[in-house]
Order: structure tokens, then sequence, then C-alpha cells
């Protein structure tokens, strides 16, 4: 007995506790008293080899409640006995002669108090002892046991180990896993111990002697150590003291025994290098940099393959925290201000690789805050604004010349507005608001917006100009790439409600109707829809009154020709999809009306044309026919624009390839459609009997030939039942859409029917029911119609 | 552009440039469109599973089961994503298909797509190997042209993921319009996400797109195609493949190792001209470059910091 010292000589509080010895399998009470837990001198059994006298003991001691003198127990802490608690107020153990002892307490308090002098006494003298608390599962079945205390394995700490003891080392460590107890425990003694440096000074005697086998066992014992998920380890891993040390040791995999990484190397080489553009002057943020950069190392090279889900998370975690320091200090008052000036007329000096440099720089800022939550998203970006960061754009679209520094820049547009559509032209309103807090600069760019492509404050479409500009002038593709996913965005209506913009790229119908689904779905957003209306109805009739004409110009002037062009009219065909399918019913449809631009599109369907562009071509066709909309009905008919996509189809008659199954898709369309009109009495539906007329009246030859599919027919059919009287329904309902059209308001138009695919679906379904129900027509085959019908 | 050189950079796992990148998309997408969206293939094919960025187990399998050289290939999608050269792999299958047209057959995968590939590893592996993200938008536009299936010898359906209540016929899935983001539901959306399972009926897939269908389904339509098999992949096999429903379907996996810790072999299928099938196994092995140097797969590192 050398631990307890006699300082820590003293008793517990007593507590009120019954006694029960377990006899022939059965608990006997032997009585109520008082409990308390004392440290005192080893005496009562004369042993043959008594302890020195001085030595001492840990007891439980209970003394009778009614008579103080009895003693009901006297129990030492020793040898390896496990006390368990069970529940809040019990105490069960086995002592060493084999007596099954518990205690139950009155108040858990009671039992608290006795469990921490246990814990007490196992950390001090008896470091073989343990409490282990049991609990009953949630669904009462079985039990958890927990450890709170007890003797933990830890391994060795020496300066020289062989193979053997590295091998334990990693044995007890992937043991110390299992309990929550013994991983604390564990951490401590790796934190405390420097046990990380013990590892290190191995690996250099390891690797020196090229003993291959160590160097993978203390590989694995780092990797073991990275799952008990501590954050201070980790961190202190990359701490520069470590980090060369633990990246060697990491190395060496046993995955790939035969060969090593350059980790080590790598790092040397690569990094981090400051190229500040602007002076830091902080040591704690360099020290901040450096170990985020390690940790990403780590996360995406060193430990890649190794890491589980949670330990990934742990650093991720991590590596958020700090860049969230990071970004806080950018946004500091002192730094952005600097950098911004490097592109104002304050300094006219700055190099040109000092302003690309400042660029790439701020381009990874806003890579770093992808992770950040959404609110500190928001204050960086209106920082960012704020400090001039349009001067910053007005030097890559103004003057730089390398595309490379252009799409950094348009990469930053597209973050800011996919974060938040309305975050830009807020923070503009906020500056014009408050005049007195501009520079004289930004004044004076307030009252000459357009003069010589300055766009640092103005119109709300200046931003959407510049992009069109880019995508019709800049000969980049991947910019032009770009330019139209951020064109796509700030087009969007939804993007001020938090909708996601990825499927702004799709010409595909399904797509879009989604989207309008989930809308019409949602409980507020009828109202929302309204409080942006407001907003976004000045918005979009800048857009297509100053904006639209020159960035669909190509479209309306029908001048391109070249196979280069060719691309950029894919993307224009497409954002006339999007906004026809998108965007305010009347004032896209006036617009694309007006300029005749369905008729240019359907000119791109020339065979002299790129393929891609033919079948975005047929797919924005396609979209518009869904719309439902009377008055692109009988324009694509008037102006006979489906005859070049039959001319199309009549390419492809006999070709299983895309273009054939896309017009296919469209006599489905078309079919489905009409049937519903007719069969459901869908009065709505009345435009598709219209164009099902006009299809069948022109192409019947070509439909006839499309005999692969079962929808042609239909088509044919539905035209020779209904012929004569749906002249006289048409006509009457379009007088009733026109009456009505001209009082519609925003919302209102965006909940125009559309074809739903679910729709389609059961149209489909209803269809295929309906043919088969009827007498077998020679013409169809049964592959098409299948034989469990 | 040479596609032999791009083919030799990429199978060491060398960067291509952007435009490369651009021309192969373009060329490859002019090749796609030409496809039907059930492809028809003859025997003997080679019929491979998930390949998952595993670019070197790739390698592997054309080794091992003979080369495109001299044999045909059907791979059931899911070419990105999870491993760490997504772009290779993809790439180089482009290669092969422009080199040699007609032995290799691509369909779309459910990680195939712009919101898939933005969460599980595609476009932040682009971001890091070019430092913008325009190489993931001209893969995707190749994706969106992707085959949705295929037939060998009118006898084995091919799909990635498995069979759709809107598709009771292999022919009612040319009307579909394929060129476009997968949608989250119809038929596209089930080729491309269902599994099959012990269910009596189309079931609701813990996935949360496509469906489970079992025996019945799979039975059904079998006999409606006049078919023989359906092959898929779209879930991890420890043992490369597993058929089920008395040999009606077959799941073939193709990535060993999958996420380098999983300890799985791959398997191919190879379909005879007598449609008898044989199944390759074959493990993870160490990659290696070009002289010989063994590989270990990794990330790479991002950019340095500019501050």
């Amino acid at each position: 007995m050398n631990g307890v010292r006699q300082d820590e000589l003293r008793e517990t509080e007593s507590k009120r506790v019954k006694v029960y010895i377990l006899e022939q399998n059965e608990w006997k009470d032997t009585g109520t008293g008082f409990c308390i837990g004392k440290v005192d001198k080893e005496e009562r059994q004369a042993e043959q080899n008594a302890p020195p006298e001085d030595a001492l003991a840990a007891y439980l001691v209970v003394n009778d409640e009614e008579a103080p003198e009895k003693t009901l127990l006297w129990s030492k802490l020793e040898g390896n006995i496990e006390y368990q608690r069970q529940e809040e107020t019990l105490i069960v153990w086995k002592d060493l002669s084999g007596q099954d002892i518990a205690l139950s307490f009155e108040e858990s308090t009671g039992c608290d108090a006795l469990c921490d002098f246990i814990i007490k006494i196992q950390k001090s003298s008896e470091n073989n002892i343990s409490l282990v608390a049991v609990r009953s599962n949630d669904d009462g079945m079985g039990s958890v046991h927990e450890i709170i205390t007890g003797p933990v394995n830890l391994p060795c700490n020496d300066a020289e180990q062989d193979e053997k003891q590295l091998m334990e080392a990693l044995k007890i460590l992937n043991e110390n896993t299992a309990f929550e107890y013994l991983r604390s425990e564990t951490m401590e003694f790796v934190l405390k111990s420097n046990y990380v440096a013990t590892l290190i000074k191995l690996f250099e005697k390891a690797e020196a002697g090229h003993k291959l086998r160590e160097l993978l066992l203390l590989s694995n014992i780092l990797k073991t150590l990275t799952l008990y998920n501590q954050r201070e380890l980790l961190e202190q891993m990359v701490g520069d003291e470590y980090i060369m040390g633990v990246v060697g040791i990491l190395e060496y995999d046993t995955e790939f025994p035969t060969s090593k990484a350059n980790h080590r190397e790598y790092l040397l080489h690569s990094g981090p290098h400051f190229k500040e553009v602007v002076p830091l002057n902080s040591d704690d943020m360099k020290r901040i940099i450096k170990k985020t950069y390690r940790l990403q190392f780590f996360k995406d090279v060193v430990l890649v393959r190794f890491l589980d889900e949670h330990s990934f998370n742990i650093i991720s975690d991590i590596i958020l925290d700090l860049q969230t320091c990071i970004i806080n200090f950018i946004q500091d008052e002192t730094f952005l201000p600097k950098l911004i000036a490097l592109y104002t007329a304050a300094s006219p000096d700055t190099p040109i690789e000092t302003k690309r440099d400042g660029i790439r720089m701020l381009h990874q800022c806003v890579q770093i805050t992808k992770n950040l939550e959404h609110s500190e998203k928001s204050r960086f970006f209106k920082a960012l604004v704020r400090a001039g960061l349009f001067k910053i754009f007005d030097f890559a679209f103004g003057q730089e010349t390398d595309s490379g520094i252009r799409i950094l820049a348009t990469d930053m547009v597209i973050s800011i507005i996919e974060h938040d559509i309305l975050l830009i032209n807020s923070v503009q309103n906020e500056l014009i608001n408050q005049p007195e807090g501009l520079d004289q600069e930004q004044q004076h760019s307030h009252k000459q917006p357009a003069e010589n492509g300055n766009c640092t404050v103005s119109s709300d479409v200046s931003l959407l100009a510049i992009l069109s500009k880019i995508l019709l002038t800049d000969k980049s593709l991947g910019l032009k790439e770009q330019v139209v996913q951020a064109l796509n965005t700030l087009l969007h209506p939804e993007g001020c409600m938090g909708m996601d913009p990825d499927y702004n790229d799709s010409g595909g119908v399904d797509m879009m109707m989604n989207f309008n689904d989930a809308r019409s779905n949602g409980m507020n957003e009828e109202n929302l829809i309204d409080n942006m209306n407001f907003q976004m109805t000045d918005y979009f009739n800048n857009f297509y009154t100053q904006v639209a004409p020159q960035l669909f110009a190509p479209l309306i002037t029908n001048s391109l020709s070249t196979p280069d062009d060719d691309v950029l009219l894919i993307y224009l065909v497409k954002l006339i999809n999007f906004v026809s399918t998108e965007h305010n019913r009347r004032l896209s449809r006036e617009f694309i009306m007006e300029n005749n631009i369905l008729k240019n599109i359907a000119k791109l369907l020339d065979p002299q044309r790129m393929l891609q562009l033919r079948l975005t071509v047929v797919r924005c066709l396609k979209s518009i026919v869904c719309l439902n909309d009377e008055f692109y009905h009988r324009y694509l008919i008037s102006e006979n624009l489906y005859a070049p996509v039959m001319d199309l189809l009549r390419e492809n008659l006999h070709e299983d390839n895309l273009a054939n199954s896309s017009i296919l898709d469209f006599f489905k369309i078309v079919s489905s459609q009409c049937m519903q009109a007719l069969e459901l009495k869908a009065s709505d539906k009345r435009n598709f009997i219209m164009l099902n007329k006009h299809l069948v009246k022109n192409y019947r030859d070509i439909l006839l030939e499309v005999d692969y599919v079962p929808f042609t027919k239909d088509m044919i059919r539905m035209y020779d039942e209904g012929e004569g009287q749906l002249r006289e329904s048409v006509t009457e309902s379009t007088s009733m859409v026109y009456a009505k059209e001209g009082k519609r308001t925003f919302s209102e138009t965006l909940e125009t029917t559309k074809v739903s695919t679910s729709e389609e679906t059961t149209t489909f379904k209803k269809a295929m029911e309906k043919i088969t129900s009827a007498p077998p027509q020679s013409f169809i085959k049964e592959d098409v119609l299948g034989t469990e019908f | 552009m040479k596609v032999d050189e791009t083919i030799a950079l990429l199978r060491q796992g060398k960067q291509v440039s952007e435009e490369t990148v651009y021309t192969l998309c373009l060329r490859s997408q002019e090749l796609l469109m030409s496809e039907a969206n059930v492809t028809r293939v003859d025997t003997p094919v080679t019929i491979c599973g998930d390949i998952h960025g595993q670019l070197h187990d790739l390698l592997t399998l054309f080794d091992k089961s003979g080369g495109v050289e001299n044999n045909k290939y059907v791979f059931l999608g899911d070419f990105v994503d999870r491993g760490f050269y997504s772009l290779e792999s993809f790439l180089l299958l482009l290669c092969y298909k422009l080199r040699y047209p007609d032995r290799i057959t691509m369909i779309r995968g459910n990680h195939e797509t712009r919101q898939i590939t933005k969460v599980y590893g595609f476009y932040d592996e682009i971001v890091r190997k070019y430092g913008n993200s325009n190489v993931w938008r001209y893969c995707c536009e190749v994706f969106d042209y992707l085959s949705l299936g295929a037939v060998v010898d009118g006898q084995v359906f091919c799909v990635h993921g498995g069979l759709s209540p809107n598709v009771t016929t292999v022919n009612q899935i040319r009307a579909i319009e394929r060129k476009q983001e997968v949608p989250h539901e119809g038929a596209m959306c089930d080729l491309l996400w269902s599994d099959p399972d012990e269910v009596s009926t189309w079931s609701l897939s813990p996935r949360g797109a496509g469906f489970l269908f079992g025996r019945n389904e799979v039975d059904q339509f079998l006999h409606c195609n006049g078919l023989e098999l359906i092959a898929r992949a779209h879930q991890l096999v420890m043992e490369g493949y597993k058929e089920m429903f008395g040999g009606g379907l077959v799941t073939v996996w193709s990535a060993p190792n999958y996420c380098y810790r999983c300890g799985n072999v791959a398997a191919v299928l190879r379909i005879e001209d007598g449609l008898s099938r044989e199944y390759m196994i074959f493990e993870a092995v160490q990659a290696q470059d070009d002289v010989g140097n063994a590989i270990i797969p990794t990330k790479k590192p991002q950019m340095d910091y500019f501050l």
C-alpha cells in the first residue's frame, strides 16, 4: 500500500444503505446502516506476513444504524475486484474470499458518493480494481456494461522497442478502442507522455536499419491512433514538431508492403507556400493555414484509403473550424481593403501577375466557403461585395485576356449567385442608399454605370449583360460553359427561394416538369411567389428589354453559320428552352414571338447543322409543346415549324438512334395528351387535338411508316375518328383563353397547366390498356404489346 | 487529337489537356448519338459491371479478359465516383470506343449524372486536377448521350440497375428521350436505379429512387421479350457476381477491393456464341506505372495556399 498518502486519509460522508450477502443463491439482508468509504491503517486481520505498521488500505465500512458500534460490513478494496454499479442505487461485488456482497443505497446520490470513492482508490492505490456500470437496455432485454474505472493496458513508451513490443502495443491500442473509458485513458496517456514522439524516434531508427516489419507496425499503430478520433491528437500530429515524422511513418502501408509513398518529399516541396498577395502579418494565421493544409493532405492523400466515415468527418470538422477562422480573418477590416486596393486607381502600378494572384487567392477563399454554414457564407460574400469585388471583376472581364483567370472570376460569380441570387443586388442597393459610406470613385461609378464597360454598381441586370457579352464573344469554350451556368442561375425565378439550381442544364422535358410539380406542392410558396413578384418583375422586365435582345441576337437575326457557331447556338437554344418554361409566360412568350425566335430556331434543324444542335432544337420545341400554350401551339402550326422536324425523322426513319427516339418521344406525348383530351374530356388539352390533327393531316405517310411503336397508329386513329366535331370546340376554347390571358398575374401564369410526367405515364398505361382491350390489329407487332396484357 | 497517344497517357494515369478532353467528348457525342437507347450487340462479348474510377483495376480487367484489340465489351455503367481516377477511367473507355467503335458499348449508370457526381467524388476530382470544373461539365454532357441498355444476340438484356414498372417490353425503351439529366422517377430513372430482391411484386426501394423487383417481374419480362437473362450491376457483390431467380438475372461487379477497402473480388461475364456463360474472377493488384514502378492509388493533393 504505497499509493495512498497520508493527506488523503479521510472518510466519505456516511450514506444510508442496506447490506446483502449471497447465501445459497439467495440475497440475505444483513441489516441497515450507514456506509462510508475510508482509508485506514491496515490492521484488523492478524496475518503472518503483516504489513508494516504505517501501511494504509481502503475499505467500505457499514455500521448498524441502530447500534453504531456494530459493524455490518468491513470490506477491503483490493486485488482485481470488479465492482458493478447496477442501475442507480446498487453496488455489487465478489470479494477476494469469494463472498458476493451487495449494497443497496437509499438514494442514488449515496451510491454516487461511494462510486466516486472507488474511482479515487482505483486511480491512486488499487489500480487493479475496477468499477463497471450495468444498465438494462432500452428495450428491457439484456444489459449494457460500461467501464467507469479500472486497470488500463497501455502501450510501452520506451525509447527502445523491438518488434514484439510494437506488436503488443498495436494489440493494446486496438483493444482499447472498444470502451469509452479505455479510449479516454489511452488518449490521456498518448497526449501526456508524448507517445507520438516516441513512435517517431522508433521510426527513425527502424528506417535507418531498414526494418520493414517494424516500420509497418509503426504505421499501423499510428493509423489506429487516428481512429480514436481525438481532435487534440490529430492537431498535435500535424503540428510543426511532428508532421514530418508522422507522414514519414505513414509512407509505409501494409497494403503496399513493397512500396513507399513520398509524403515527406511532397510536403517539403509543395507547401504550403505562402504567396502573399497582401502580407498576412499574423503568425497565428499562418499556423492555422499550415494546419488546414496538412489536415487536408492527411484526409485526401495520406489516410485516404484508411479513414472510416466517422474519422473522415472528425478531420473534416476540424478543417471546417480552421477554415472559418481563415475566412473571418480575410474579411477583417485590414486585409480585404488592401487587396481590393490593388485593382483601383489608387495603385495604378500593380503588376498584372499580382492582380492575377489576387484573383487566384480570392477564388481559393470562395472555394473554401463551400462547406461553411449558410450565414457565414453570406457574411463573407457580402463583405466581398461591399469591399468592392466588382472592381476585381472589372479587371477580369474588362482588361484581363487570360481565359484561365476569367474562368476563376466567373466561378466566383457562380458561387455567389448560387448561394444567394439577390445578394449582390441587395448589397449594392444598401450602398446606394447610404451614399455617405461610399468613396469618391464608387459614387462616380454610380452616376455613369454603362460607360466603358464599368459594371461596379448600376442597374440590376449589368451582370447579366456582361455575362451575355462573354458568351457571345469569348473564344474559350470552358468559359462559355461556365457563363451559361451563371446565366441559368441568374435567370432562375426559384434561385432566390433556395431551390437547387443544379438542373439548369437540362433540355429534358421530364426534368422541367418535376420542377413545376415540386413548386406547386409547397405550402407557402404561392405567397412567396407573390412577394417575389414585386421585386422580380422589374428585374425580368429589364432582362427582356436590355439584355435579351443582345444575348439572343444570333437567333433573332439568324446570322451564325460556321460550325463553331453551332456550339454557341446550342447554348442559346437551351436558354430559350429554359426561359420559355421557367419565366413568366407572357413576358417570355412576347419576346420569343415578337422576335420570331422559334421560326429561326426551327431553321437550325437544317441537315448542314451539327446533329447535337438539331436535337437540342427538337427538345426545345417539345418543351414548348408541353407548355400546352395556345399561342405557341397556333404559331408552331401556322408557321409550319414541324416540317423540319419531320424532315429529320425522314432522315432517321429506319434508324434506331437518338434522333429517332427523340421524335418518338414527341409522338408519345402528342398521342397520350390527345387521348386524354378525347377520352377524359380534358378540355384543357385541346391544343393537342389540334396538334394531332395538324400532324396526321400533313404527315400521315411518314406516321404510317413509323410502325414500330403503337402511338403513331393511335394518332391516326384519333384523327380519323374525331375529325368533324373537333373543329368547333377548339375554336370555342380559343376565344376563352384569349379573353382571360390579358388579366393573368405572374403567379397565375406560373401555374398554367403543364403536362406532368406522372400524367404522361398513367396516360401511357391507359393507352396501352385501351389498345390491348381492342381487337388485335394486324400491323402491331407482338413485341410492342407484350403477351401478358 | 491523336487517340492512340491519349490512350497511352490515360493508361499511365497522366493528365490530358482540357482541350483534348473537350475534343474527345465532342467526338464521343457524335458516336453515341448514332446508337440506340438499347444497343444491339452480338456474341461473343464480355459484360462488365461497375468500375468507379478504379483505373488500374480497369486495366487489369482488359488484361485478363483478352483486351479490346480482340474482344467486344459491354460496360454496365458507373464508370465514375468513389475511386481516384474517375476521369481517366471514363476517358479511356471513350478513347477505346473511338478507336474500336464496335468493340465497346457503354451503358449509363446512376452515377453518370451531374447531381450524383457532385457528391460522390467525380466533381471534386476534376476541380483538384484542373483547378476548375469545366472538364466535369464536358463529361456530364457526354453522360446524357449514353445508351440506357443493350441486348446481346436478342437474348441477354443488359442494364445498369434493373427493371421498371413502366417498361414491359424492351421496345418501349426506344421512345424515351434519353438526352437529359436522369429524372427522379419514371422509366429512365428505374432502369438505372432499381434492384432485384426477394419481393413478390414491385416494392419501394430503400435508395429513394427506382424500385425493388422480384422473381415474378423478372420471369414476366424475360418471357415477354423472349430473353434468357438480365445482366445488371449496381450492387457490390463480394464474390464478383451473383445469379438470382434460377439464373434469370445476374449482378456483375467489376471493381475489386471497392473503394480500396471492401476486400471483394471482381468479375466479368463472358457470353459465348451459344449463349454459354463464363465468369472471369479477378482481384485488385498493385498498380504499376509504365516502367513497372508500383503506384499507390491516391487523390491528387489540392493546390497550395495563396494568402
